[in-house]
Formats: structure tokens, C-alpha cells, sequence
């Protein structure tokens, strides 16, 4: 056998520092919005440079991105009631808000997928590649967001997160309404003044 | 273990044994989550880059002193991949290596934040920079012919800035969350606050930029295409004012470096926090990234205020070393260098800027020329400021000191070799105004050229002297011989350093000075 040696009587692990995994989310977030508010002044600089020739080929109705925007609307309010909850280490409304946060999020996915697939929106067509540059980097934006949410929901379920060190659920919610934010963006700048 | 579980009362410490293998070296550099290690690895690694990046830049040049190429036309690619390779594999990735090393220790912190996150951040800006010369190396790269070796040459840009963002996103964090109790952020050192105020701006615009990669790779375009929205949309962060924010970090270097070697307080503090602070905020580039953002009011009032903090920090170095007694070391002169090479590229991006005021064009100069020597110019002021960084910190990066000779050499050749390139672009802009000829074009590049080597010779000469104060360390172990230092990354104290004050050493070597009286 090599080398080897005790483990057990290792220390306690430390608490995490307060604000760490928070402050990170916002610089992270702060650039991944950069990255999507970039794409969207492209899409209108070339939109606006096409005049009226733009979209004259396709039927993209706004009941649809409308529902989303409610859709995604709507998780704004469970993310913060989740927030809430572990704040005052009230578990059980928190698991409870994260679980409908990812229910709405799933949503929200579904519909822009029915969304493309209405659009009927091609790559060959000018429109086609700005178009999916920022739909479906917000698209990435809203999955990488609920991956985050599972990843933290299944930390509050083992025990590590609580009114003394909420910060992963928060951490999470600053990137959903950040996610939330932008859709807000897009559902302007796309859909309403296509 | 989860923070809510307990260990069980049959769990023996006695009776656990860790029966895996020891780890080998490559295990352990690979899977190393020390901030001393990765940041180390990473400032070797851009120093490559950086003379990689800078005989690209001398043989284009090289190749442009003829009409048609005298090493076959090679200028088209190597030009722009070079430039960009400068900053991203070069310059940003120094200084942010640099940032990784010395920021924790400065703040007091046995590590940086996410140390895994900013381990991810060097191999896979490590992976991004080798598919980025490979690419450049075989007709791809920005303005290559080859299209699928166009697209990798994008996507290895967009790695490389994705992997910088979270590289300074991971020591911002550290100066913001792992300072210790009494260091309020008012009482940071410079280098930390530097790089707590350049960190947003480089995430903000490095994410601004992968926009462009990402659209130009979801587009499908061709090598062509590639080019033109390297053009358009990336090009800018080699352009004022968002190439200042390469040199947010020199600022902060500087207030560190002077204070060290004089022993004396930076006074007022504040005012040097705000002085970066306010170069950092006039640094953000992201909104002037088309040519119409260029004709404007505030583009110029931006570009041409960034001066202000740059002086304000010259004078308030200038009053410390007139009341201290400074060691002539390399890394103040360096240091010193650097500031008059960022306002060589405030001046040039001042005259294109009072150059498009009125009607549009006043004096007619060379756009081309002036923007590449505010690149130039920027790039090796920020260059000679981490290597002043990089020496000045070196017992604490490479375990020993570095040897003046080579650090001295070194820095004097990139200083030499920078100006004497951004210099020609600058005179060439002017001698060119209003359509004239200019320089003779075979002068010109072969200036260029002949500055590239200069550079790539003391970055060379910087590398050396790392490796050789690495291998000094590595031989007789840690270095202790510095112990005059001010602020905490120079404690060899074993028990905590109250900190009363930014400088928190001298403060226990005056009798515990209070807050008012670093002031």
C-alpha cells in the first residue's frame, strides 16, 4: 500500500464566506447580460438598417412570446418566495417555491421551442441567424438558470443553506431575474416591434 | 459533509485510513486548486504568449515593408490575430495571473474565491490560446482563407475570453468577500482595488465581445465573414477607450510598489482609490463599438478625460517618492515607465479625437495608424506594469527575489521595443494627415518590426528572470529576506495582523498607527 493517512479526525468544515457565491453570480451575470444586451442592439442595428423588408416572410404572432412573458413573469414572484422562505428558514415553502420556479421555468423552455417551431424562421433567410443569436442565447441563459436553481434546491435539501447562509438561493434568484429581465428585453425589441 | 450533519459517535478518527494512491506531479498541477500555483502557471504561460504573440506582430510587419509581401502576404492574418493575441493570450491573462497570486495574500486570504472556477479559467483559456495558434498557424486565425480553421480560430477567441472573465470574476470576488475584519474596502490595498475595479469592466466588455463570436459562429459565416465581424465587433477592444482598461491594474501596481519602496503612506488614499476608480469608469468601452459612436461628443470628452486620472496618479506618486527615499529597483522604474506609455496612448487617442471634432475631420490623420498605436502603446504599458508587478511581488510569486540585471534589461526592452512601435504608428498618423504619403512603408514596418523583437526580447528577458528567482526559491525554499513590507501579503506573522489602517505592517512597526494618521 502507498503512502497514506488519517482522514477522520479532519475539522469541521467552515462555513462558507457571506456574500462570496453572491458577489460571483453578479459579476458572472453582469457579463453573460452584457453578452445577450450586445446581441440584441446588433439585432436592432441590423433590423433597423433592413427597413421594411424585415420578417415580411414569416408570422410570428405575439399571444405566444405574451404567454411567455406571464410564463416567466410569474417565476419572478416564486423565486423571491423562495428567498423569502430560507430567510426565515421556513424549509418547507421554500423547497415548495423553487419547485414551482423550475415548473415555470420548464414552461418557459417549451413554449420558446413551440415558439421557433411557429416561427418558422430559417437560417437562410437575413433574420434567420440574429434572430436565433438571441433567442437562443437567451434560451441557454434561462437553462444554465435552472440548472443553478436545481443544483441549489438540492443543497437546501441536504442542509446547507439557512437564514445564517442563504446565499446560494440567492445567488440563484439574482441570475433568474436577470434571466427574467432580459426575456423582458427580447419580448420588446423581437416580438412587439417586429 | 453538509454544514447541518454531525459526525457520528462511531466514527474513530482512528479507524478511517485515506488507502489512495499519492497523487503524481501532473495530478497535482492538474487538479491544483492553490491560487499560487494556477496564478504562477498562468503569468509563465502569457509571457509565452505574449513573445509569441509579439514575433507575429515582427513578422508581419516584416512582411508588409514590401507591396507584395515579402514573406507572402502573410500580414492579413497575422497582423489582427496577433494584435488580439497580444491582449487575450497575452496581457489580460498576465495580469489576471498576477491578480490570482498576490490579491488573496494582499487581502489576507489562504486562497482565492472559487479556486476550481479560476483553475477552470486557466485551462481553458490554456486550451483556447493553443487552438487559437494552431488556427492562425494554418490559414485560419482572423483573416485567414481556410473557413473551418476561421471558425475555430472564433470559437478559441470566444474560449479564451469566457476563461479571462471568470478568471478576474474569481479575484474580484476574493477582495470583495475574503477580506479580513478592519479591512473595509476603503483600506484595500491598490493592486486589490485595481483589480476589484478593472474586473467589471473586463467582464462587461469580454462579455460584449463573445456576442460577436457567438453570432459570427451561429451565422455560419465564412472566413470572409469572420473577418468583417472581427471588424465590427471585436476589433473595438483595441481601441480607445476601451483599450485603456488594459492598464486599470498598473495604476494600482504603482501606489503598491511606490509605497513598498519608500516605506511612506500613499496620502490621501482615497484620492488614489478614486483616481483608479475613475480611470476604470472611463476605461468602459463597450458602447463605443461602432464607427458613428466615434463622431461623438461624449467619445471624445471620454477619451480625452482618462488623462486626468493617469496625471493625478503620476503626482501623487511623484509627491511620495519626493518625501521617501526610493531604492532605484526595476520595478519602480518600470512602473514609473508605464504610466508616461498610457498617456502615449491617451495623447494618440486624443488626437483622433480632436481630430473629428467639427464636420469630422480637422487635421484628416491616419484613423488606422492612431488606433494602432493606442493599441500598441497601452499594451506595453500594461505589459512593463505587471512585469514591474511580477518583480516587485516575486518572493511571494516565485518563492525568491529576482534578479535586478535581467528584470532591469528586460523591462527596458519592452519599454523600448513598445514605444519604438507605437511611436512609428503615431508619426506615421500625423505624416500621413490630410492624404499625404507618410512614411516610406519599408521604414515604417521595419520599425514596427524591429520594436516587435525589441519586446519580444524583454518579455523574454522577464521570463528568464522568474524562472531563475523560481529556481532560486525552489533551492534554498521560501523566501523570508523581505520583511519590511507594508501591506499583508509580506506578513510572515503566523497569528492574524489587525488592520487598522491600509497598511497594516507599517502600522505594527510604528506602535499601531490609527486611520487618521494615514491620512
Amino acid at each position: 500500500m502507498a503512502e497514506s493517512s488519517l482522514v477522520a479526525g479532519a475539522p469541521a468544515p467552515v462555513l462558507p464566506r457571506r456574500r462570496e457565491l453572491l458577489f460571483g453570480t453578479g459579476l458572472v451575470t453582469a457579463g453573460v447580460s452584457m453578452a445577450i444586451v450586445t446581441l440584441v442592439a446588433q439585432y436592432l442595428a441590423t433590423r433597423a438598417a433592413a427597413g421594411g423588408t424585415w420578417f415580411v416572410d414569416n408570422d410570428i404572432p405575439l399571444t405566444q412570446p405574451n404567454m411567455q412573458l406571464v410564463t416567466i413573469g410569474m417565476s419572478a414572484v416564486t423565486m423571491q418566495w423562495a428567498v423569502w422562505a430560507i430567510n426565515r428558514d421556513d424549509r418547507y415553502h421554500s423547497y415548495m417555491a423553487l419547485g414551482l420556479t423550475l415548473l415555470l421555468g420548464i414552461a418557459f423552455v417549451n413554449q420558446t421551442t413551440f415558439l421557433w417551431h411557429m416561427a418558422e424562421v430559417t437560417m437562410d433567410q437575413p433574420e434567420g441567424p440574429l434572430f436565433y443569436a438571441v433567442t437562443v442565447g437567451h434560451f441557454a441563459m434561462v437553462i444554465a438558470g435552472l440548472i443553478f436553481i436545481a443544483l441549489m434546491a438540492f443543497r437546501a435539501l441536504g442542509g446547507q443553506f439557512s437564514s445564517r447562509q442563504p446565499d446560494g438561493i440567492s445567488a440563484a434568484a439574482i441570475f433568474w431575474y436577470a434571466c427574467i429581465g432580459l426575456y423582458g428585453l427580447i419580448w420588446f425589441a423581437v416580438y412587439v416591434q417586429k | 459533509m453538509a454544514l447541518t450533519e454531525t459526525r457520528p459517535e462511531t466514527d474513530r478518527a482512528d479507524t478511517v485510513v485515506d488507502e489512495r494512491e499519492p497523487a503524481t506531479q501532473i495530478e497535482r498541477l492538474i487538479g491544483s486548486g492553490d491560487h499560487l500555483s494556477n496564478g504562477r502557471l498562468l503569468v509563465g504561460f502569457s509571457l509565452i504568449f505574449l513573445v509569441v504573440s509579439a514575433v507575429g506582430l515582427g513578422l508581419a510587419a516584416l512582411d508588409r515593408t514590401t507591396d507584395d509581401g515579402l514573406l507572402g502576404g502573410i500580414s492579413d492574418t497575422l497582423w489582427p490575430s496577433s494584435l488580439i493575441g497580444l491582449v487575450l493570450a497575452g496581457v489580460l491573462p498576465l495580469l489576471i495571473g498576477l491578480g490570482i497570486c498576490i490579491v488573496p495574500l494582499q487581502v489576507g486570504s489562504r486562497a482565492v474565491s472559487f479556486p476550481r472556477a479560476a483553475a477552470l479559467s486557466l485551462w481553458a483559456w490554456l486550451i483556447g490560446v493553443l487552438l487559437f495558434i494552431t488556427s492562425v498557424a494554418i490559414d485560419g486565425g482572423v483573416g485567414g482563407s481556410d473557413d473551418e480553421l476561421a471558425r475555430m480560430g472564433n470559437l478559441s477567441l470566444g474560449l479564451m475570453m469566457a476563461a479571462l472573465a471568470l478568471g478576474a470574476a474569481c479575484v474580484a470576488t476574493t477582495v470583495f468577500s475574503h477580506r479580513p475584519v478592519g479591512m473595509g474596502l476603503a483600506r484595500v490595498p491598490l493592486f486589490s482595488w485595481s483589480m476589484l475595479v478593472a474586473a467589471p469592466v473586463w467582464i462587461l466588455s469580454l462579455g460584449s465581445a463573445t456576442a460577436h463570436v457567438f453570432l459570427g459562429h451561429i451565422s455560419r459565416a465564412d472566413a470572409a465573414g469572420l473577418a468583417t465581424t472581427f471588424d465590427s465587433g471585436i476589433a473595438w477592444l483595441l481601441h480607445a477607450p476601451a483599450v485603456y482598461m488594459l492598464a486599470i491594474p498598473v495604476l494600482g501596481i504603482a501606489g503598491d510598489v511606490v509605497a513598498h519602496l519608500t516605506g511612506r503612506r500613499l496620502a490621501p488614499y482615497g484620492a488614489f482609490q478614486a483616481a483608479i476608480a475613475a480611470y476604470g469608469v472611463l476605461s468602459f468601452g463597450v458602447w463605443a463599438q461602432t464607427p458613428r459612436s466615434l463622431q461623438t461628443i461624449i467619445w471624445i470628452a471620454v477619451v480625452v478625460l482618462a488623462a486626468l486620472p493617469v496625471l493625478a496618479m503620476v503626482g501623487g506618486v511623484a509627491d511620495t517618492v519626493r518625501r521617501g527615499t526610493p531604492k532605484l529597483a526595476a520595478s519602480l522604474i518600470a512602473l514609473v515607465l508605464a504610466h508616461l506609455l498610457i498617456l502615449g496612448g491617451v495623447l494618440a487617442a486624443a488626437l483622433e479625437a480632436v481630430d473629428t471634432i467639427g464636420s469630422g475631420q480637422l487635421w484628416n490623420l491616419d484613423t488606422g495608424s492612431l488606433a494602432g498605436a493606442q493599441a500598441l502603446f497601452l499594451i506595453t504599458a500594461a505589459t512593463l506594469g505587471a512585469l514591474g508587478g511580477a518583480i516587485h511581488w516575486s518572493p511571494r510569486l516565485f518563492g525568491s527575489v529576482a534578479a535586478e540585471g535581467p528584470a532591469r534589461g528586460g523591462s527596458l526592452a519592452v519599454l523600448l521595443g513598445g514605444a519604438l512601435a507605437a511611436t512609428v504608428l503615431l508619426v506615421q498618423a500625423i505624416a500621413a494627415a490630410d492624404g499625404r504619403d507618410g512614411l516610406p512603408e519599408g521604414l515604417l514596418f521595419a520599425l514596427v518590426a524591429a520594436g516587435a523583437a525589441l519586446f519580444a526580447l524583454g518579455v523574454l528577458g522577464g521570463l528568464a528572470s522568474g524562472l531563475g528567482a523560481a529556481r532560486q526559491g525552489h533551492e534554498d525554499g521560501p523566501s523570508d529576506a523581505v520583511t519590511e513590507g507594508l501591506t499583508l501579503e509580506w506578513s510572515t506573522a503566523d497569528d492574524p495582523v489587525a488592520v487598522r489602517s491600509p497598511y497594516p505592517l507599517l502600522d505594527l512597526r510604528d506602535g499601531g498607527a490609527s486611520d487618521e494618521e494615514s491620512k
